[in-house]
């Protein structure tokens, strides 16, 4: 035998040693495939990787977590005589027809007009997936083609023509815990925040997410068949803000609406936030070498999840601490020394039965494998938004000459600063020039109504102030949230050097109390 | 464990109403959440005692002109709504709220003492309160 007989074999036996996808397809034809949870692998490599790599063929891995970039594309077919939808409403949710006549894209953010966030895109799309029936309402200028002006019916799911998921941004490769130092509560797309960081919310899976599995995303990419709320659907792409640089990697996905499952596609309120879609994905990794592998036998206790503050209102928010996902899955973490609860907004219970609902297809012979064919780009940066105006702060419109009184001072000496200036709040001082409360010309009326006479007896001590640094619609909203007209501006020390009010903002423009 | 809902006036609000009924009867009560404001205060307590002692209190409360009502089940959550997120369990201030071994929901109506927290943060609106009852 010679030596290019000898290669041409060794050359064939590497072949079928390495594994395709293809290779792959025919075992779950034939029912040789070997499928295991992405939770199961770890195990599994950590024991032997080399009989891993030779002898696991996919792992299944899962998420199901609130997606706010998630939407319907949909055909309603023809009325007659037919519209050219201008606007269009499903149960009084606004959908985007800004294409054409009868073709619409509803997403789940969406707050109906008259239940606001109690009801929106998500909770229609449930509907519509659950074989509900819903109001379609649509207007339009009419036009010689379509001389129809308003419509209203009632549909179902199969009276769609089409009916297809597109959700522009599904499925982060991993998602930062939040927490809030502030002192007042606040509720945010991270869910409820209490104050002085007593509780830290998280999202995703951990080991079970999809991208972590894969972060080089060497299997992942356009045309991946992936499982997609109880439907086959596919990865469509890189997801909007993809920043795999940063280890935030998304992606994009498309599947059949009419063939998903209620089970893994649920509605969801987000308290005084908006709505929301619980999305169900599971994605495939096929084991194609030990790199593949290794990368799928990643444990919570691998991922790094940083805290940030989402009491600081501004796009880039501090990190307070870095955890491990572990860590946040065991409930309780420690902050400055104090245990602080934890909460997953993503239903880990879901993850595993998606991971594991997936795997059961497979060895069903109900789902194969596809090559992408583009993997999910590497280089993509996620860019800030181009700004050409400057937002004032506090300290370019407030007031400065702050008309301050004492605790001490009486209720008939306030009255008349009050009347006099022509204000309708002074912030109290201590004798340093401290910050102690706030009286309001209310506080004054009912001082009279109640016949107290000292000022320490009514006046606010819990008071709501702005820091010179803040852009101005931050405080907008505070006024707005407090139902207040001002608030005075204190330094770091809490010295009073300035007051800011409804007024001013409006001067500027600032939209104050559109609630 | 019963607990109660107290409700009294403006007129008694100053009075030392818990105390009072404690050194009467001798049984313990425990404070669960206090709302008391110029014009109206509402207690949840627990009566730590058997069911005479229960009766014993409940009079002694009645007697000085508080309502008192009992609590049901407290909160009940609907699981074919709710989808094992956990965004409820951190809020909870008395870890009402947690998951079992298959990352399932599980409410612990005993420790739950009706603040309402995680019914306004559930995504899904599963969890609700029960009825009070009247006793």
């Amino acid at each position: 035998m010679n030596n290019s007989n000898i290669n041409s074999i060794i050359f064939c036996l590497m072949n079928k040693m390495r594994k395709t996808i293809e290779h792959i397809n025919e075992k779950i034809r034939n029912g040789e495939v070997v499928v295991v949870r992405a939770d199961e692998m770890p195990d599994i490599f950590d024991e032997n990787p080399e009989r891993a790599v030779r002898e696991v063929d996919i792992v299944t891995t899962g998420t199901f977590g609130t997606m706010c970039s998630s939407g319907i594309f949909m055909n309603f077919g023809h009325s007659d005589p037919p519209i050219k939808m201008q606007k269009v409403w499903l149960n009084d949710v606004e959908a985007y027809t800004g294409i054409a006549a009868v073709d619409a894209y509803l997403g789940a953010a969406q707050l109906s007009e008259d239940k606001g966030f109690e009801y929106g895109g998500g909770h229609v799309i449930e509907d519509l997936v659950s074989g509900r029936e819903i109001n379609l309402r649509a207007i339009s200028y009419g036009t010689d083609c379509y001389p129809r002006k308003k419509l209203n019916t009632t549909i179902t799911i199969e009276d769609l023509n089409q009916a297809m998921m597109f959700n522009p941004r599904n499925s982060y490769q991993r998602y930062n815990a939040a927490t809030n130092s502030t002192s007042e509560v606040i509720h945010t797309y991270m869910g409820t925040l209490l104050p002085g960081m007593r509780n830290v919310n998280f999202a995703g899976s951990g080991e079970l997410n999809p991208l972590i599995n894969d972060p080089d995303y060497r299997t992942i990419g356009l045309g991946t068949r992936i499982f997609l709320c109880g439907a086959q659907g596919y990865v469509a792409g890189e997801g909007t803000q993809h920043s795999p640089k940063t280890g935030f990697g998304t992606i994009s996905v498309i599947g059949n609406l009419k063939e998903m499952d209620p089970e893994f596609l649920k509605a969801a309120v987000i308290q005084n936030y908006g709505t929301s879609l619980f999305v169900g994905i599971g994605i495939p990794i096929p084991i194609l070498d030990e790199e593949i592998a290794r990368n799928t036998a990643i444990r919570n206790e691998d991922i790094e999840v940083d805290i940030l503050d989402y009491g600081v209102r501004r796009r880039d928010r501090p990190i307070i601490k870095r955890v491990k996902f572990e860590e946040l899955l065991s409930g309780r973490i420690e902050i400055n020394g104090r245990k602080v609860k934890t909460s997953p907004l993503s239903s880990i219970k879901k993850s595993i039965e998606i991971a594991e609902k997936l795997k059961e297809l497979i060895l069903e012979k109900e789902f194969f494998l596809s090559k992408c064919v583009e993997n999910l780009p590497r280089d993509t940066e996620f860019k800030e938004m181009r700004m050409i105006e400057r937002i004032p702060r506090v300290k370019d419109i407030m007031t400065r000459n702050v008309i301050t009184a004492k605790e001490d001072d009486s209720i008939d000496f306030v009255s008349n600063l009050l009347v006099k200036n022509q204000i309708d709040q002074i912030p109290i001082v201590n004798n340093e020039g401290k910050l102690v409360g706030i009286i309001t010309s209310w506080d004054i009326t009912n001082a009279i109504a109640r016949r107290r006479k000292r000022l320490r007896d009514i006046m606010t001590r819990n008071v709501i102030v702005s820091k010179p640094d803040e852009y101005i619609d931050v405080v907008a909203r505070r006024l707005d949230k407090y139902n207040i007209n001002a608030t005075p501006v204190v330094d770091d020390k809490y010295n009073v050097i300035g007051i800011i009010s409804t007024a001013d903002l409006i001067r500027r423009d600032i939209e104050v109390g559109k609630r | 464990m019963n607990k109660y809902i107290l409700r009294y006036s403006s007129d008694i609000v100053d009075s030392p109403i818990i105390a009072t009924t404690v050194l009467e009867t001798g049984i313990l009560i425990n404070i669960l959440r206090a709302k008391v404001d110029y014009d109206e205060a509402e207690l949840i307590i627990t009566i730590l005692g058997d069911d005479e002692d229960q009766k014993m209190v409940i009079e002694s409360l009645r007697r000085k002109g508080v309502e008192v009502i009992r609590l049901g089940e407290n909160i009940v959550n609907d699981d074919t709504r709710c989808v094992d997120c956990g965004a409820c369990i951190a809020l909870c201030p008395t870890n009402a709220l947690s998951f079992n071994e298959e990352w399932k929901l599980v409410v612990d109506g005993e420790k739950c003492i009706i603040c309402g927290a995680c019914i306004r943060a559930c995504p899904r609106r599963s969890l609700s309160l029960q009825d009070l009852q009247e006793i």
